[in-house]
């Protein structure tokens, strides 16, 4: 493996996995949903 | 009908997006187009067409069924203010029908090596080109790849998953495809986890060849090749599989996201189904199946697609000894639940579509869908030499089509709707604010970038694929069936549209 190999590979995997941990984490955090019809 | 809950509905299009096409189409495409250097053009199709464009589906969606419609035809339709847009929308339930067709039968092959694998049915013995010549062999047998008209034991796996399908389906999206993500997509992540984890502590298990190992595996994905990026092939590559991964041009977010009221966030959500489908496909599908197959087989033993997944790996599980035949079903069987989650998601929208559209019970037309979808995919499992049926298929429909419907609806979108429109549906009830930049991409750098892409594809491919056609009475005859799909659901769009207009709906969104 090259350098270049590892920088794509680990730069990938960061992006990928940080993004979903910072989206599922964002979602879980968020108000509690009220999903009754409402106003 | 509607949504249980917020993450329920995120994971029920996760997965959809989440499929074959992470584990086995994605590594064969990046290692034959640069290899890590693949990452640069995938990044740029992810952000400037999948990502925005998923995102107008999403608004267009809530959009349309606030007003009443759920189906593709209808939701353009309005959005689109007119007939054109309308008509125009049967691509959005065409794609997910004839694909079901054959992704259905694929579904099958899943399930069938899943069980081989448990109860021990899969014996690869022998040096290594005997095990190779063996998963062949079974393979052809399995799929009956080498002949047409016969129907092998698949056929009794393909009638399970047709029936888990329709079953499935039935119990609607809260009880049935809800509920069913929600265990299958943190299944699907353990089971990658153990794969992934088994790879990578491969080491160097022959001895004789140290240049076969783990690292190396590694570097034959993602080492770059820059030289690549200056081929248009390789840009149209990363764009389709930006495209068929994230189920967008697909018309099931069309349907999936009609079902969510007004406060909900679909900004946020839209995001996260992104995220989690490049987790599957990068975190996962990028780190598997082609190390796992380098090790062992090295590079001449690499591939892609089915080959990769349903021939190369079973001789890679036998090579790993007595721990193979679980690694084997955790494999298959981690295809089989990626597989039912997309097929799912495919049957929803043409259900929703024969109920609207004729007005029927959701009974009547899962019924209707399923003896029309069974038909078309009997076509293909008895017209299963080479794959010529679910090939023709795959290019005309599951490629040229998305495209298409991707393109009609971001035009739409941008263009007959509004960007402004679009922009203040995206930030109702948002969880996360989308950066204003990306209206400007929806508006005029995603319509250009997909025209450019769908004329590349139709230059590079299309002649070639139209000529084909001429010489094969199975492709032709197949390439008839989709006519004949699409004929019949341009009736039922016509007899729509008059129900539709009796009953007071805003079909051309003039309201």
């Amino acid at each position: 493996m090259t350098t270049g190999g590892w920088i794509f590979m680990l730069s990938s995997l960061v992006l990928v996995w940080g993004t979903t941990i910072w989206a599922y984490r964002r979602l879980l955090t968020a108000p509690h949903e009220d999903r009754s019809d409402k106003p | 009908m509607e949504w249980g809950t917020r993450v329920g509905v995120i994971l029920a299009v996760s997965g959809s997006a989440v499929g074959l096409g992470n584990f086995l189409r994605f590594p064969g495409q990046a290692a034959a187009h640069g290899g890590g250097a693949f990452m640069i053009p995938y990044f740029c199709a992810l952000l400037l067409l999948a990502l925005p464009i998923g995102w107008a589906e999403w608004a267009m969606a809530r959009h349309g069924g606030e007003r009443g419609f759920h189906s593709g035809p209808a939701i353009l339709g309005m959005v689109g203010r007119g007939r054109i847009a309308r008509y125009f929308g049967v691509i959005a339930v065409l794609v997910p029908m004839v694909v079901y067709m054959y992704y259905v039968y694929i579904e099958a092959w899943c399930l069938r090596y899943a069980w081989e694998y448990l109860i021990g049915g899969i014996q690869l013995t022998g040096p290594v080109d005997q095990q190779v010549q063996k998963a062949a062999e079974f393979f052809g047998h399995a799929t009956g790849t080498n002949t047409d008209g016969v129907l092998n034991m698949s056929a009794v796996f393909w009638l399970i998953v047709v029936t888990i399908n329709i079953i499935l389906v039935f119990r609607g999206l809260r009880g049935g495809i809800e509920k069913f993500c929600q265990f299958a997509l943190p299944a699907m992540a353990i089971l990658a986890v153990i794969v992934l984890i088994r790879v990578l502590t491969l080491g160097t298990p022959h001895p004789d060849h140290p240049d076969q190992n783990v690292l190396n595996g590694l570097g034959f994905l993602w080492n770059p090749d820059f030289s690549k990026l200056s081929d248009f092939e390789t840009w149209l590559a990363a764009a389709g599989q930006v495209f068929f991964s994230l189920s967008v041009g697909f018309g099931v977010i069309l349907n999936y996201a009609s079902y969510l009221k007004k406060k909900d966030d679909i900004a946020l959500s839209g995001f996260t189904a992104s995220a989690t489908n490049e987790l599957f496909e990068v975190g996962f599908g990028g780190l598997i199946t082609i190390t796992a197959a380098f090790v062992f087989l090295g590079a001449s033993g690499v591939g892609g697609g089915f080959g990769l997944g349903f021939q190369t790996l079973p001789v890679v599980f036998a090579q790993m000894g007595g721990i193979g035949r679980w690694v084997g079903f955790a494999w298959f069987f981690l295809l089989f639940l990626a597989a039912i989650t997309s097929s799912i998601s495919m049957l929803q929208p043409v259900k929703t579509f024969f109920e609207e559209a004729l007005g029927i019970s959701s009974g009547k037309a899962i019924a209707w869908v399923s003896i029309v979808c069974g038909l078309g995919s009997f076509w293909v499992m008895w017209f299963s030499k080479n794959m010529v049926a679910l090939n023709t298929m795959d290019f005309w429909v599951g490629t040229f089509c998305i495209f298409l419907l991707a393109t009609v609806q971001i035009i739409c979108f941008g263009w007959v709707w509004g960007v402004e429109k679009g922009a203040a549906e995206l930030d109702q009830g948002a969880l996360m604010k989308i950066p204003r930049p990306f209206f400007f991409i929806m508006k005029y750098v995603a319509p250009a970038y997909l025209l450019v892409v769908l004329v590349g594809f139709i230059l590079s491919n299309g002649r070639a694929e139209a000529i084909a056609l001429k010489g094969n009475p199975v492709a032709l005859w197949t390439v008839g069936v989709i006519v004949l799909v699409i004929v019949l659901l341009i009736a039922m769009v016509a007899v729509g549209e008059r129900r539709w207009r009796a009953a007071g709906l805003d079909l051309d969104g003039k309201q």
